[in-house]
């Protein structure tokens, strides 16, 4: 397993803890709160911040070629699914709600943040996903 | 998904070098012990210049390394 692999392993655990915990926190302080308060538990996603040591938690492979044509065209593969789905996910976030509820509609500024950092984990997670599928599948062309 | 269609004798060549090392050959070739595993085993198909490269560690012509198979 090289540094790469390691990295999307630990983004991938990393995001899905945080996932799971914001869900848990949500679900319990929603009955308690209700919907605004119980919001301040997607604050929990902060734990993805934790994918920025990814650097320092792992070190060089050992050996003299730390990346050759295979990797990078995993890698560039990889970047085009996580910036794909982003830009799904952007695109659905901005049109769901048009559709839904119309045009006079109005949606909150508060989301506009939210949908471009719910993008940025998407991104990150869906690039590490696919990083890991193609390694594990031999990253055939 | 299909099998490679090119076939390879690297692992038959690796051991009539002394047996040679995946890693050695990996350096060699100038790529990861990773890569040569996955090209060893049919997972991935190297380009051209690594094909030559990998020709050239083994002192081969391209064709006695890697073979390709069409579909029938």
């Amino acid at each position: 397993m090289n540094r790469s692999q390691k990295a999307a392993w630990f983004i991938v655990i990393n995001f899905t803890i945080a996932i799971i915990i914001s869900i848990t926190m949500y679900a319990i302080l929603l009955p308690k709160t209700g919907f605004s308060k119980a919001s301040s538990a997607i604050s929990f996603m902060g734990l993805c911040g934790l994918s920025g040591f990814v650097p320092i938690f792992f070190k060089k492979d050992p050996g003299n070629i730390q990346s050759d044509e295979r990797d990078i065209m995993i890698t560039r593969k990889s970047a085009i699914a996580g910036f794909a789905s982003a830009y799904l996910f952007v695109g659905l976030a901005c049109m769901l709600p048009f559709t839904i509820m119309g045009n006079n509609a109005t949606v909150s500024v508060r989301w506009l943040p939210m949908i471009f950092t719910g993008a940025g984990i998407l991104n990150f997670y869906i690039h590490s996903i696919t990083l890991l599928i193609l390694y594990g599948r031999g990253g055939k062309r | 998904m299909s099998k490679s269609q090119l076939t390879n004798n690297i692992r038959r060549l690796r051991f009539d070098h002394n047996e040679m090392t995946q890693q050695k050959l990996a350096d060699l070739a100038g790529v990861t012990r990773q890569t040569i595993i996955a090209v060893e085993q049919g997972k991935y198909t190297p380009s051209l210049t690594l094909a030559f490269k990998i020709s050239a560690a083994f002192n081969r012509k391209i064709e006695d390394v890697f073979t390709f198979q069409p579909d029938k």
